[in-house]
């Protein structure tokens, strides 16, 4: 079943066309890889559907209403959680409070219910288990109480895909999760990647690592000048020609984050 | 690994400004006392805003004043109770911040200081302007003293204990707020605006409420001001004081409470040094003084290059230190 459903969306720059007449669907439970050469389009597709650009047409179903030109905010609420290619983590903010900031969503206190401290207790304690459970979940549990400053660049990513979960989204977006990552180090997401969809939650990821993408993903849309050049499964994505040419066009350089 | 303040911590601070009053009936010392009180609770909230949710204020001074004239013309003009003059000040003062953050919210840094700036400016000149409600450059006198319940507090030691108590509770709501889940978002949008958004936080909604509720504390503090001073007048509420407010969370370190808690007591205490130490001489008192301005700035500059987390970046690391000692 569509879960996410994209139909002719544009996003335009001035005379560029970032994003052009796009659409295509996620289906529930799935992995699905987004790949192209840069400045294809990807993140800019992730800032439309999540709230941070505004299409200038088209639109993205996702549970029954049209997901383009909400707020960020609003966005996360209804289900559909992010993470940045440059990661845009709490510094100051030790792991376990990144997460605890993702639970955000499902928290009910405001100002004066925490100020005088009346019937957020169970709530508090709650929120704390989840984030740590969280933790465990992606394996980064022995960073809980260290600084996001000051957490190596592997696992800062790790800590932003933790946060993204703690909203309990329905759908993830991850914007180049393996960039910077060492062979295990990108081992260890794929497996993470599984452990999350098992959990629940249908993920779309963008990204270079093309071991990565072939061995998570169950669909790909490729993306070449904002426009979808092809869409399939792995192994015919892997002999499509114009999939090749957009590559060959620009050489394998590998990615600078 | 107790983080937050203990029960007991909590009950000693009580026991401690309870006792002051009961040691000492220096009208001089607990006056000079009864500013530092006040001081905490402007700071505090200020901290909130500033040192927690990254927002900064040069406009401060101004709230204070909101809450200073409104409850002085309420209860002196209008003839209304002191507590109608302190909901008014503390509502009216809330009620600015929530008006200055509205048309705020787009702007950042050295932007909206610009813009808090210029509203201390404008507050400045309806205070000396507004001649009819605030009594120009002469200001207002002859406020009354706080009266609850038929209970006139006119000794120094009851307004320092009005002033001390409102301010342990100020601290006590702000601390909570600062570990629950407001202060947790507020952080989160110090450190990341659009990690915040991203998290589902309401960005804009959780700026104007942490501007309403610090505008609200700097406003209650200026009631307790007006009617423990008994007259208000505009300079007390210059940018320069704004300025001063800033210097001092800074100097006490952003997202702590702790810290310009402390910053606000000890600054404060600075310029009246001569009511803790009796035998200092006059000479020292007319230079910390005349200098107050400068040694703030000095006490800044001596942060930002030996201790750039402030005060609380101090406790910060010593607690950890001896967290370290604990378990290894
Ligand atoms: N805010 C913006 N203003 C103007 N142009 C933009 C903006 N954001 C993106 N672009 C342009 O849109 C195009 C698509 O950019 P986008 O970041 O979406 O590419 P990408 O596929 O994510 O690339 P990469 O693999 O390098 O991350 C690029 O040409 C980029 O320069
Ligand atoms: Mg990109």
């Amino acid at each position: 079943m569509s879960l996410l459903k994209v139909s002719h969306v544009t996003k335009r720059f001035g005379g560029l066309t970032a994003v052009d007449d796009l659409s295509f669907d996620v289906h529930e439970g799935s992995i699905k890889a987004v790949i192209g050469p840069n400045g294809a389009g990807k993140s800019t597709l992730f800032n439309l559907l999540t709230g941070f650009d505004r299409a200038d047409s088209g639109a993205a179903t996702f549970l029954g209403g049209d997901l383009l030109g909400r707020r960020p905010d609003t966005v996360v609420r209804r289900g559909v959680a992010r993470t940045f290619q440059n990661t845009q983590l709490f510094e100051e903010l030790t792991a376990h409070e990144n997460v605890l900031v993702g639970v955000e969503p499902s928290l009910r206190a405001g100002f004066v219910r925490s100020a005088l401290r009346i019937g957020i207790r169970a709530e508090e304690r709650d929120a704390r288990e989840r984030a740590d459970h969280i933790l465990r979940l992606l394996d980064i549990e022995r960073w809980r109480d260290v600084i996001a400053a000051d957490i190596p660049h592997g696992v800062r990513r790790s800590v932003e895909i933790a946060r993204a979960l703690a909203t309990g989204p329905q759908v993830l977006l991850l914007d180049e999760p393996a960039a910077g990552l060492n062979g295990a180090e990108t081992q260890s997401l794929a497996a993470a990647l599984y452990r999350i969809r098992d959990h629940g939650a249908t993920i779309v990821v963008v990204e270079h690592d093309m071991g990565l993408v072939m061995e998570v993903s169950e669909e790909i849309l490729v993306l070449d000048r904002g426009r979808k050049i092809a869409e399939g499964p792995p192994l015919l994505i892997q002999k499509d020609v114009a999939v090749i040419e957009a590559y060959l066009g620009e050489e394998v350089e590998d990615d600078d984050v | 690994m107790k983080r937050s303040m203990g029960v007991a911590a909590w009950m000693a601070l009580v026991a401690v400004i309870g006792a002051v009053p009961l040691l000492t009936d220096d009208r001089y010392l607990l006056k000079v006392l009864v500013f530092v009180g006040i001081n905490v609770i402007i700071v505090s909230g200020l901290a909130l805003l500033f040192g927690y949710a990254g927002q900064i204020s040069l406009g401060h001074a101004a709230f204070v004043g909101i809450g200073a004239y409104a409850s002085a013309y309420v209860t002196s003009g209008l003839g209304l109770p002191w507590l109608v003059g302190v909901l008014a000040g503390t509502t009216l003062a809330a009620i600015g911040g929530l008006l200055l953050a509205m048309p705020s919210l787009r702007l950042r840094g050295h932007y909206l200081a610009m813009a808090t700036l210029g509203f201390n400016e404008i507050m400045y000149v309806i205070f000396r302007e507004a001649r009819a409600v605030t009594g120009g450059n002469d200001g207002l006198s002859g406020i009354p003293f706080p009266e609850v319940l038929g209970v006139r507090m006119d000794t120094p030691a009851s307004i320092y204990l009005l002033v001390w108590g409102t301010a342990l509770v100020v601290v006590f709501l702000v601390a909570n707020i600062v570990r629950g889940r407001p202060g947790r978002a507020m952080r989160g949008l110090h450190g990341s605006e659009i990690g915040a958004l991203a998290c589902g936080v309401d960005v804009a909604r959780l700026k104007i409420r942490t501007f309403a509720v610090s505008a609200g504390l700097a406003g209650l503090a200026g009631t307790l001001y007006a009617h423990a001073v008994g007259f208000v007048a505009p300079s007390t509420f210059s940018l320069e004081q704004s300025v001063v407010l800033l210097a001092i969370v800074v100097v006490g370190g952003t997202g702590s409470l702790a810290g310009p808690v402390i910053a606000s007591i000890a600054l404060t205490l600075l310029p009246y040094a001569d009511a803790l130490i009796p035998g200092l001489g006059k000479d020292v008192i007319a230079f910390l003084q005349d200098w107050e301005a400068d040694i703030y700035g000095i006490a800044m500059i001596v942060v930002v290059v030996l201790a750039p987390k402030g005060i609380g970046g101090l406790i910060r690391a010593a607690r950890s230190r001896s967290r370290a000692e604990e378990t290894g």
